[in-house]
């Protein structure tokens, strides 16, 4: 009995062309879907890690050869410190920068070509992954 | 000469044609679509600094992508109009520029002001001018 259905399943060719379109609608389908759901997962996971990013100034200091800066990372993940602003009443400056700290770390970084840190001014580092840490130098030396 | 069969051949080769024509569209769709939520999905743009700069009297906006794609400024609204800026301005992945934008401040005052991107991000905050 089961030797006779499977011969006659053998044989029998209809429907073959429905199944094959419906095997690559599937797997068409199923390589959009797993695609979105990868590209959703890689910014979640940029965004998580954003939100997990906590640094500080902690402090600025006049040295002989420039200025300063500690910075602490209060966060759980490594961050990349890529631009130092020094914004007063008159201009604007930016600085490039490039320093990794590690989750827990306390780092002082030292700038020859920043020689003075105006009470008014306000000190900002921005990070790789776009959050900004602000420091008001007036507020913490009154 | 034996003619017999070549409409079976004919109409055989046709609808091959026809069906690799189909899937190469609908290939190409999927990926055009595909293409543009990626890039939706991926575009991430911050605010660095903003500027209210007395010696042009503009307003200076630092803007970085830190995003996965590059992204094109389309408009910037200061205060829910549409002002001129260094158009065209575009930012690829991991770069920052100034965007300039023309309108005369006046002290004190709260502006809002909204960039714009061409796939439609809006970065949006309000800033007070010393």
């Amino acid at each position: 009995m089961l030797l006779t259905t499977m011969k006659h399943l053998r044989l029998d060719k209809r429907g073959i062309s429905d199944v094959i379109v419906v095997m690559l609608s599937l797997v068409i389908v199923v390589i959009i879907v797993s695609n979105v759901i990868l590209w959703s997962y890689q910014m979640n996971q940029f965004d998580w890690e954003r939100m997990q990013e906590n640094v500080e100034i902690v402090g600025i200091v006049s040295v002989a050869n420039g200025t300063t800066f500690t910075f602490q990372n209060k966060g759980s993940v490594t961050v990349q410190l890529v631009s130092l602003w020094i914004d007063s009443s008159t201009i604007h400056q930016r600085y490039d920068m490039d320093l990794y700290i590690n989750a827990g770390d306390t780092v002082n970084y030292t700038r020859d070509d920043i020689s003075f840190v105006d009470n008014a001014s306000i000190v900002k580092v921005t990070t790789e992954r776009g959050n900004i840490s602000v420091f008001t130098p007036s507020l913490q030396n009154p | 000469m034996d003619k017999r069969g070549i409409s079976a051949v004919l109409s055989s080769l046709l609808l091959t044609v026809v069906a690799v024509a189909a899937m190469a569209i609908a290939t190409s769709a999927t990926y055009v679509i595909t293409t543009n939520l990626r890039e939706n999905m991926s575009e991430r743009v911050i605010v660095e600094d903003v500027w209210f700069n007395n010696f042009t009297q503009n307003i200076d906006v630092y803007v970085r992508n830190v995003g996965e794609v590059e992204i094109y400024i389309s408009a910037v609204y200061v205060n829910h109009t549409s002002e001129s800026f260094n158009s065209p301005l575009s930012l690829e992945i991991g770069a920052s520029q100034w965007l300039n934008i023309s309108v005369n401040w006046v002290p004190s005052s709260l502006y809002y002001i909204d960039i714009l991107t061409t796939r439609g991000t809006h970065v949006a905050d309000y800033y007070e001018a010393p």
